[in-house]
């Protein structure tokens, strides 16, 4: 299941650069990495450390987005808790498509939107509550994100 | 720093065009719109000129931090009037020291981020998304354009009787809750919005007066929760003291002109948010004119009554003009 906790996750680690500098190549192989790759960046894995990007054209890996990066370490190391921050709103169905396979933690920083993912199971780690929809997710979100107490960083 | 400054960047498979005008700009949206690409091209720029290839149009200089997240401030105080560029992924912009930097700066500062920023006053109106035209077939040419993501008055009242919420009980709590035909609460600052929102949702609906200058922290979970409960609506000027220059209510020079082109007469090293301007702006204008001196704290009768109340009603959105109380229009 996808678990999010809102604000500060102490030793999160930030995904663009966790990738650069972790990632194996064999990763964008995987067939939901590949989905990502297409529906994010719109770029085809070509193999070897060659990706084929509409936009920029022939790109490395360390040339995708900080969302796809972002995603990828999340989904091939579940154990490690990121920061999904740095993914925008477009990918928000693939985080919740990782939580079907796995049980991850991300950390997040804004109010990403899920609408038109609906139905699904979102974890608040902060709470413990279980919200499955879009409503509920949003008061649980937002009145973490808003608390008076909340670590601006 | 003043002014409007158009930039271009270009490659010879991509061209960003955009301008900035203010002293705080928020890039953020979807990931993979280019955001990155972009700072990366105008870094290249910066570190090899016209040798690198990418090809840079502006009337200032554009500078990208990409240095350690405990030197930055060091950076900033040897550069001047120009615009910088802060990729995501630096926490120090969430600092109350850097916040202390960007007021009073001569630089405009372009922030890619999606966390807000709390501790600074930015505008809803540059607030900024990058969409691309073009046909997304590599090599043709990709056109990388800024759009607004907010809009000011974008978000209409249509409940009858909401209660209306305003910043504080100062000259925009004074004249609004004696002008509209509605509860008027002053929350107690732009961070209570969300909290008096939900502690007032009722049936007839909740309108949010905010000085749209400085309320780019606060915008999206407001619009988020407007999504989740659905009878919030939004006014977002730029400030009440904006209004007041709008409606021709005082003997201010060149109102029309500023009010056009804000941005050549703000100095941002001078004013950290527009919303400062105006009101300096007013304060100074009627401070000769007993009848018309503006005061923040106690806003003057002669904007409450007559004529003159009914003139700045009239250069409020329809939506907000019909709460008026009809004896007031």
């Amino acid at each position: 299941m996808l678990n999010i906790h809102f604000g500060k996750v102490e030793n999160a680690f930030y995904g663009p650069s966790w990738f650069k500098a972790n990632y194996a190549p064999e990763w964008l192989a995987d067939p939901l990495v590949r989905s990502f790759l297409r529906d994010i960046d719109r770029s085809d894995y070509k193999g070897g450390n060659l990706i084929d990007s509409e936009v920029l054209g022939p790109i490395s890996p360390g040339e995708l987005s900080g969302g796809v990066q972002t995603l990828i370490c999340i989904y091939k190391c579940p154990e490690l808790v990121f920061d999904a921050t740095s993914c925008g709103n477009n990918c928000a169905r693939w985080l919740l498509e990782i939580g079907k396979l796995e049980d991850i933690t991300v950390m997040l920083e804004y109010f990403m939107e899920f609408n038109d993912q609906e139905p699904f199971r979102i974890r608040i780690d902060n709470t413990g509550e279980i919200v499955e929809n879009i409503r509920d997710y949003t008061f649980a979100a937002l009145d973490i994100l808003n608390a008076e107490d909340y670590d601006e960083g | 720093m003043k002014g409007r400054h158009h930039i271009v960047v270009e490659t010879r498979r991509l061209k960003y065009e955009f301008d900035i005008k203010r002293n705080i700009t928020i890039i953020q949206g979807d990931s993979a719109s280019g955001k990155t690409t972009l700072v990366s091209l105008l870094r290249e720029y910066g570190m090899r000129g016209e040798s690198s290839g990418v090809s840079f149009v502006s009337d200032v200089r554009c500078e990208v931090y990409y240095g350690a997240a405990d030197s930055w401030e060091r950076y900033f105080e040897s550069i001047h009037n120009s615009i910088i560029f802060i990729d995501e992924g630096y926490g120090f912009i969430f600092s109350k020291d850097f916040a202390d930097t960007v007021s009073g700066s001569d630089n405009y500062f372009v922030l890619i981020t999606r966390k807000p920023l709390r501790r600074l006053p930015y505008s809803v109106n540059e607030i900024y998304g990058i969409r691309t035209t073009g046909r997304f077939h590599f090599p043709e040419k990709i056109y990388h354009e800024f759009y607004p993501l907010f809009e000011s008055d974008g978000y209409p009242a249509e409940k009858k009787n909401p209660i209306v919420l305003v910043e504080d009980e100062k000259s925009g709590y004074q004249f609004f809750s004696k002008a509209l035909d509605a509860e008027c609460i002053g929350v107690g600052g732009n961070a209570k919005f969300y909290h008096s929102i939900r502690e007032h949702t009722r049936p007839d609906g909740v309108l949010v007066i905010a000085d749209g200058a400085a309320f780019g922290a606060y915008i999206t979970d407001i619009l988020s929760l407007r999504s989740a409960m659905k009878n919030i609506s939004l006014y977002l000027p730029e400030s009440f003291e904006w209004i007041i220059l709008r409606a021709g209510v005082t003997n201010a020079g060149e109102v029309d002109k500023i009010l056009a082109e804000p941005e050549n007469y703000i100095d941002s090293s001078q004013y950290l948010s527009w919303e400062r301007f105006f009101t300096d702006f007013l304060v100074s204008a009627t401070k000769d004119d007993s009848l018309r001196r503006y005061h923040k704290n106690k806003l003057s009768g002669y904007y409450l009554k007559g004529k003159v109340m009914s003139d700045i009603i009239d250069v409020l959105p329809s939506d907000i003009k019909a709460l008026a109380a009809d004896s007031k229009i």
